[in-house]
């Protein structure tokens, strides 16, 4: 359990409200949500232990092959660091991941897409961080893929990113994007966020330190969580 | 001033689209073999069974349509108002040709704020979802409780707003009626958490 978390500034985050984004039109609540002070019940949330994670769980180019037959498309590393508000790193939150293939195709009766299945991958991952908040994946480039809203639009390449920290007021669902995808800038769910530094903290960024090392494309994606009071005086003591 | 550090902006939501399942209940839509087990399926397991209450209802959009393709969590208490990290979360989606969800679970007791104040008991509930920019969070009272003094009813109702939408109907004996109208007249309410 935490101490109270600080109030979420919702500038930085997207409008319910989006009608560019036509499905959020039927869905969006109209009214305004209620603020009040944290209580016991958001300050804290489930912890995941790390013997429910899998050897391969964070490997989706190898946690659904069939007789080590990879999937097609170019391999890459995702990583990155999470911490709270205060750049405090948060060891132990678990990080779920799900993507479409290198075709654009998501395992998922409800795609409607005519790309491809690719039998090898599933496109789910998971992870719990390190105690340095560290994390990473390895997976398939996910390919951009034509979706029905004012007419046929295209969705940028992405990941979709679930993460749990300390507590249940901490929890964020979100998607990361591919630094130089031109498709980024025309995508209504990228623009329900109006804060122009908000929207470029979803692109991950291509890291050409680890060419050598990895042998992958690697993207970085830091994750920032909301912080507490807690935290914020802990840091306040560091720095008398 | 120097030993105040910047608060960063934290990181934007975006909509969990509509094949959240791949990541998060995998099992459920027959990805097997990944992840051993879906995570909340089974909110307090190790509890005795004879203690548990069903919480069933549908999330319906402004057209009044049951919808399938969302996924609810859940976060609550055990029966002595005790939050413990192990258990008491829960994660399920509506049946997809009734449209309904079940919530099998302890029921929650009286919770002690941070406060020392007392919160009746409640269940905090999240909705994810294609068309949701944001995960959207209420929260289930149980009619038949005491909700007189509880700090957050009491601040819905002073901002003039019907509290009824977040009380969770007794409909028979340990089951419970709680349906989310995400638009409309009837519109939940929902909590800035």
């Amino acid at each position: 359990m935490v101490e109270a978390l600080i109030k979420r500034n919702l500038k930085t985050h997207p409008q319910l409200n989006f009608p560019d984004y036509k499905s959020s039109r039927l869905r969006a609540p109209k009214n305004k949500k209620i603020s009040f002070s944290s209580t016991s019940t958001e300050i804290s949330g489930p912890v995941f232990k790390k013997d429910i994670i899998g050897k391969l769980d964070n490997d989706l180019t190898l946690n659904f092959s069939k007789n080590n037959i990879l999937p097609i498309g170019h391999k890459i590393i995702v990583f990155g660091t999470i911490s709270d508000q205060f750049a405090n790193p948060i060891e132990g939150a678990l990080i779920e991941i799900w993507q479409a293939n290198a075709a654009g195709k998501y395992l998922h009766h409800n795609d409607n897409n005519t790309a491809p299945v690719d039998p090898n991958f599933a496109g789910c991952g998971r992870y719990i961080t390190s105690s340095k908040g560290y994390y990473e994946f390895i997976t398939i480039q996910p390919g951009p893929y034509p979706y029905p809203n004012r007419g046929i639009e295209w969705r940028p390449m992405h990941i979709h990113f679930s993460v749990f920290g300390k507590s249940f007021g901490q929890r964020l669902i979100t998607q990361m994007y591919f630094e130089g995808d031109p498709l980024i800038n025309s995508c209504p769910m990228v623009n329900s966020i109006s804060d122009k530094k908000a929207k470029q903290s979803l692109i991950s960024t291509l890291d050409t330190s680890r060419y050598n090392t990895k042998k992958l494309l690697s993207y970085k994606f830091d994750i920032i969580l909301r912080g507490t009071n807690q935290t914020f005086f802990e840091n306040r003591k560091e720095g008398l | 001033m120097s030993d105040i550090k910047t608060v960063l902006d934290e990181t934007p939501f975006q909509t969990a689209g509509p094949f959240l399942h791949i990541g998060c209940l995998p099992n459920a839509i027959n990805i097997e073999g990944v992840f051993d087990n879906d995570l909340g399926v089974k909110p307090f397991a190790n509890k005795h069974y004879d203690k548990f209450i069903t919480i069933t209802g549908s999330v319906f959009d402004g057209d009044g349509k049951a919808l399938d393709d969302i996924m609810l969590e859940t976060w609550q208490s055990d029966e002595n108002g005790v939050y413990s990290p192990e258990s008491g979360f829960a994660r399920f989606v509506p049946n997809s040709l009734t449209k309904k969800f079940n919530l099998y679970t302890l029921k929650p007791g009286f919770i002690n704020n941070i406060d020392g104040k007392a919160q009746s008991p409640h269940i905090l509930l999240s909705i994810s979802s294609r068309g949701l920019n944001m995960t959207l969070n209420t929260r289930i009272y149980f009619e038949g409780d005491d909700l007189i003094n509880d700090p957050l009813l009491s601040i819905v109702k002073n901002s003039r707003n019907d509290v009824s939408s977040l009380i969770a109907k007794k409909i028979d004996e340990d089951i419970y009626l709680f349906d989310i109208f995400l638009q409309g007249d009837k519109e939940t309410i929902f909590l800035d958490i």
